[in-house]
């Protein structure tokens, strides 16, 4: 999970090494430490370096992170003579490690051979039980393999033991999504919003899911939550101030009647609507007279 | 609507869907298609709108995008008559339980609408063949309501190059220049019409 600074930064140093102005281990350090998934531009800038005997001793030891890291890349756009290459590089570096173990169990993984990786996954957990990377890429195995339930029992099981592996509740929650399993996914979030209450996106993605779980009672904590996203970023995330549009008029939809609480859901709608409305004059004004219409919508329906 | 109703897509709106299954691979993405009826059974899908490329099976991003969507293109004399979705993983053929409940939405009010899923296989067949056919299956729901696999003859793409163009668009990585409304909610400024894509 990155921020916009940080992505734009990422951003910045791909353009810049692909137009040959040079970065590129610069580039390759930050993915490694943001642990984003850029696996081509790693493939290719990674390659430059490693193919280049000069640039490669210019690294000293880190050549062997590097022929890690451009391995795992290698596997993931399906390269998998240069992923073999280079783990055949780093056993012959490194003999017995388990480390490259792993590397090889993903590669047998990447060629499809689901029954070899998870033999080799097995063992190396006999040897260390408590190997994060090795539990989570079974989960990935059973996903892969399109069987969602067994990735699902992996990662709850994985989670019981690593409850504060943030990676894990996020994946956990897109899947009870994708499987519109709302009311786990809601559990999710809830967890990773009492473990890091001042994160954004967790308040963000437990009112969208609340949101379409519906319900009064359901709007309601929704709004809450939309309003708390607006509060930890500063009146900045569109989605949140288009979300407290949607709760006040969903919620009006339910309550048509009843006049309580009307003064103080108006007043935050209208303060979300003039936010919204004023980002699009500034920034898009060519969609304006688009939101000015979505709002109208929202505020009759 | 009547038995058999055709559905023709356009080039744009073809293309548009693939590269933007295309630029988010390691994801489940969707989109809405924009047409107008045609003479008796035909409907014609003039353009399309990718919309989301995470979390799919929210509603709020997915109410927003339909109410701006149809105010557009109202004003354009075109309406959402259907929906596509591009599964996650490439062998998986199954339409979802959340593309069937966008789908049965968007038929509420567009009766005959169409469900277009990404076919990978022939994606990936593309370059080998010379298959002037779309790479997607069509999903109508019939009278029994629920969605059913049709025959491919009923979709085409009206302009018999698009095979070609796309995979000109493809060996150039066009899909980078596509935005959907998920980019557009990140980063206001991001255009999801993709007015510019195609100049």
């Amino acid at each position: 999970m990155v921020s916009k600074t940080e992505e734009e930064q990422v951003n910045r140093l791909e353009s810049q090494v692909e137009n040959g102005g040079g970065g590129a281990w610069e580039y390759l350090c930050l993915v490694r430490k943001l642990k984003l998934r850029r696996s081509d531009k790693v493939l290719k800038f990674g390659l430059s370096i490693l193919n280049d005997p000069k640039k490669r001793s210019a690294l000293g030891p880190e050549e062997w992170t590097l022929y890690e890291e451009v391995a795992v890349a290698a596997m993931d756009c399906q390269c998998l003579d240069v992923a073999k290459e280079f783990t055949k590089v780093l056993q012959k570096k490194f003999p017995g490690s388990k480390r490259v173990g792993r590397l090889e169990a993903m590669l047998l993984e990447a060629k499809g051979s689901w029954a070899e990786a998870e033999k080799a996954y097995m063992s190396l957990l006999e040897d260390n039980p408590l190997d994060q990377i090795v539990h989570k890429r079974r989960a990935a195995m059973a996903k892969a393999q399109g069987n969602i339930p067994l990735a699902i029992e992996s990662l709850n099981k994985y989670l019981e033991i690593f409850m504060a592996d943030q990676d894990a509740w996020r994946e956990l929650a897109e899947i009870y999504v994708s499987l519109q399993m709302y009311k786990q996914a809601a559990f999710c979030y809830e967890e990773l919003i009492l473990s890091q209450p001042t994160i954004p996106l967790f308040h963000l993605s437990y009112a969208d899911v609340l949101y379409t779980l519906g319900g009064l009672e359901n709007l309601q904590t929704a709004k809450k939550y939309y309003a708390s996203t607006i509060d930890l970023t500063g009146g900045k995330n569109t989605r949140a101030l288009f979300g407290i549009c949607l709760c006040t008029a969903a919620i009006g939809q339910l309550t048509k009647g009843r006049n309580k609480e009307d003064k103080e859901n108006s007043q935050l709608q209208s303060l979300s609507a003039v936010a919204l409305e004023k980002d699009y004059k500034q920034r898009n004004q060519s969609k304006h007279s688009l939101l000015t219409a979505t709002l109208k919508s929202l505020k009759l329906s | 609507m009547g038995g058999e109703t055709k559905y023709e897509i356009h080039q744009n709106a073809y293309i548009k869907l693939v590269l933007h299954a295309l630029k988010h691979k390691t994801s489940a993405v969707n989109g809405v298609l924009l047409g107008r009826l045609s003479g008796d059974d035909t409907v014609e899908i003039v353009d399309s709108v990718p919309l989301f490329h995470s979390q799919i099976g929210l509603l709020p991003p997915l109410e927003i995008a339909l109410i701006m969507i149809e105010e557009y293109y109202n004003d354009k004399g075109l309406s959402i008559v259907g929906y596509f979705h591009a599964n996650e993983r490439f062998d998986d053929f199954e339409l979802s339980n959340v593309a069937k409940n966008i789908g049965d939405h968007i038929s509420k009010y567009s009766p005959g609408a169409a469900l277009l899923l990404l076919d990978n296989k022939k994606l990936e067949a593309l370059p080998k063949g010379k298959d002037g056919n779309p790479v997607m299956q069509l999903y109508t729901k019939d009278t029994s309501r629920s969605w059913k696999l049709v025959g491919s003859d009923r979709l085409t793409v009206k302009e018999p190059s698009a095979n070609v163009i796309l995979l000109d668009f493809i060996s150039s990585k066009k899909w980078k220049d596509i935005t959907d409304f998920d980019d557009h909610l990140d980063d206001i400024s991001k255009d999801w019409l993709n007015s510019d894509l195609f100049n």
